[in-house]
């Protein structure tokens, strides 16, 4: 999906001021179609409106009480065609593995600034995940950096192979995909390969210290 | 000698009636008393022995006192009874009810005297029956028994003497029940005792029968009460927990984040300023909400942390506060600090100074603490610069960054990616000893 091409997302915040600073900060091409500000109300946009995109707080008030990753698992029917974009104020570990666990494709910080947040919009629209240097730094902390933990085959679930332990590190140091395809000497797409697959095993990995926290948000 | 809080001027308020759990004498209710109305304890002690020995009314006030009013630091009841979230605001206008230290009668073994005296009192009732008065034994012993037994049960309202108790006996063992059970054993076997004198082993096994059975009957009418009193009080207490818990919030939002905005209010016209104070804040705010902060000089990564907010602080004032600082953070493991590290620490803190002031931002920091090494890469995107052209006598970034590593055996280097920033990357050994095994887990906590 080209950067052009109209994007259609609904926000999901249960600050007004903060929606309405977001609305205003993003690209001409990304539609905001709906908002909700708390899990009901969101759950209910996004089934009625089927955005590409959900820009989704993992903080939120409602339901039953699960914030963001009650609404992805809400909302599991359309999960195939809407992608979610978690969006926190939280460094705390678990509410990040918490959401991306339950399906989200990436994970912002709300320092982001508006024409990053409209990049990552267009990249998690394209199916690709979207990867803050403090997301991967939590990847590297739970995977374990040590050669020991590199994976010895493509399909372990629970380390990382070599390239993507790279990625990561890189991506945690700063360096946009860009940057990370231009010091590795691979094509961007190939980034994106590699932060996806980590995204998937970040999903479906039975590491302990993965599974540790999805237990205690009860996502077991 | 009297504790005296009271301000010239300021009514206070009277303290509730609590047995504070030090320096008593015998179960500390002298001492709730001249708390509660505030008075020297000594005449307090005084009036009571004078109450005791004329005629005996002293001693009952003192039992029932002793078992109506509960123990406590009459000064931390108060302090509780306001309201929790005055308490904590405001700051602590109370200071804290202490019984006299030096108190004359302290060394005194009371309890010793008092045993002693019973057996003195023993003994010249046997020399007395010995020499010819009849002593009704039949009334003296099952009297003495009974006693005995609501002593026993009675005493488990004395907290502090539950707690001598319980360290006595280990710690672990149902004392309370066995206490209660003995108590009530002993005061039936006095009763019946007493009851029983004149009637026959045929006559007293219906009494007894007839008393078990008012009794297990004003059991069943009470229990219900009982229950509900128990649970209302377990709830009340619930309350007051979140209640604390809210003013702790309260608290700390009134002490932190209303003075920041105070501050960011007065100073509006300069950005960089407005900015340091918000992140600042911000920082805190998330330390406090988020993370269990590890002990002062036991975490590599809290260091860093704290260095990094230092090093913002400073940059945004020496601009002068109209340009804002602000440096991108991930820590990827831990370890306990040591004299290689804070190398280290010092070699980042030169090279985070020298990406801000000379190079371009955003400027981020990653550190990655494995077991064999502790990595840093600082990043700026501003042009970078050449470390060949620098001349030899320039002691920024050759010796105070990439010397000090060295020279703990470390390795350092600056790569310039072009138009894509330039990158300082700082590697230090570490031992294998001091690593902790990967912060993830108290992360996760």
């Amino acid at each position: 999906m080209t950067a052009t091409e109209q994007v259609r997302v609904v926000l999901v915040d249960d600050h007004d001021m903060f929606r309405a600073g977001v609305r205003a900060s993003l690209d001409a091409h990304v539609e905001v179609v709906g908002e909700a500000a708390d899990v009901d109300g969101a759950v209910e946009v996004i089934l009625a409106t089927r955005p590409t995109v959900v820009l989704l707080d993992v903080h939120l008030p409602g339901g039953g009480g699960g914030g963001g990753a009650e609404v992805l698992t809400r909302c599991v029917p359309v999960i195939g065609e809407t992608r979610f974009l978690a969006l926190s104020v939280s460094d705390a570990a678990e509410d990040v593995v918490a959401v991306i666990r339950a399906g989200a494709r990436g994970y912002v910080t709300k320092a982001i600034s508006g024409p990053e947040l409209s990049a990552a919009i267009d990249r998690v629209a394209g199916g690709d995940a979207v990867f803050s240097p403090r997301l991967a730094g939590f990847v590297l902390d739970s995977f374990g950096t040590q050669a020991a933990d590199v994976a010895v085959r493509d399909d372990e679930l629970d380390r990382l192979s070599a390239r993507e332990q790279e990625v990561m590190r890189l991506i945690a140091r700063g360096f946009s995909y860009r940057e990370v395809a231009g010091e590795l000497f691979i094509s961007i797409k190939t980034v994106e390969t590699h932060v996806s697959a980590v995204l998937r095993k970040l999903q479906l990995s039975s590491r302990h210290e993965l599974t540790r926290w999805a237990a205690a948000r009860r996502l077991l | 000698m009297s504790p005296s809080t009271t301000l010239p001027g300021a009514p206070r308020a009277r303290l509730p009636l609590r047995r504070p759990p030090g320096n008593r004498l015998l179960g500390g209710v002298c001492l709730g008393i001249a708390a509660h109305l505030d008075l020297p304890v000594r005449s307090v002690r005084i009036m009571a022995t004078i109450l005791a020995l004329g005629g005996g009314i002293g001693v009952l006030a003192y039992v029932f006192l002793w078992a109506t009013v509960p123990t406590g630091d009459p000064a931390a009841v108060a302090a509780e009874q306001r309201d929790p979230a005055l308490a904590r605001i405001a700051s602590r206008g109370q200071q804290r009810w202490d019984a006299e230290r030096q108190d004359l009668w302290s060394n005194v073994p009371v309890r010793d005297i008092l045993v002693g005296g019973l057996l003195v009192v023993a003994a010249a009732a046997l020399v007395a029956s010995r020499l010819g008065v009849t002593i009704e034994w039949s009334w003296v012993l099952p009297v003495l028994i009974a006693l005995a037994g609501v002593g026993i049960a009675w005493s488990q309202l004395d907290e502090t003497e539950r707690g001598r108790w319980l360290t006595r006996a280990g710690g672990r063992t149902p004392n309370v029940v066995l206490r209660l059970a003995g108590g009530i054993v002993l005061v039936l076997i006095g009763v019946l005792l007493l009851v029983s004198q004149d009637m026959s082993g045929s006559e007293m096994i219906p009494a007894v029968v007839a008393a078990t059975a008012v009794l297990a009957g004003a059991a069943l009418v009470l229990a219900p009460w009982w229950l509900r009193l128990g649970r209302e009080l377990s709830e009340e207490r619930a309350a007051r927990e979140r209640a604390n818990e809210r003013a702790d919030i309260a608290a700390h939002l009134h002490d932190s984040v209303l003075q920041t905005l105070a501050l960011i209010q007065r100073s509006a016209a300069r950005p960089g300023e407005v900015t340091r104070l918000a992140r600042n804040q911000e920082r805190e705010l998330r330390e406090w909400l988020y993370k269990d902060r590890p002990a002062a000089g036991t975490s590599l990564a809290a260091d860093v942390a704290a260095l990094v907010a230092e090093v913002e602080n400073t940059l945004t004032e020496r601009t002068g506060g109209d340009e804002s600082v602000s440096i991108d953070v991930v820590v990827v493991g831990d370890c306990h600090p040591s004299e290689a590290t804070s190398a280290l620490l010092q070699a980042t803190r030169e090279a985070l100074v020298n990406a801000v002031v000379h190079g371009a931002p955003p400027v981020s920091l990653y550190l990655e603490i494995s077991e064999q090494a502790a990595e840093v890469y600082v990043r700026d995107r501003g042009a970078g610069f050449d470390l060949d052209q620098i001349p030899h006598d320039r002691f920024g970034v050759r010796e105070s960054i990439l010397g000090r590593v060295q020279r703990k055996g470390g390795e350092a280097t600056v790569v310039s990616h072009g138009d894509r920033g330039t990158e300082i990357a700082l590697r230090m050994p570490l031992a294998d000893t001091n690593h902790k095994q990967s912060t993830t887990e108290e992360r996760a906590r």
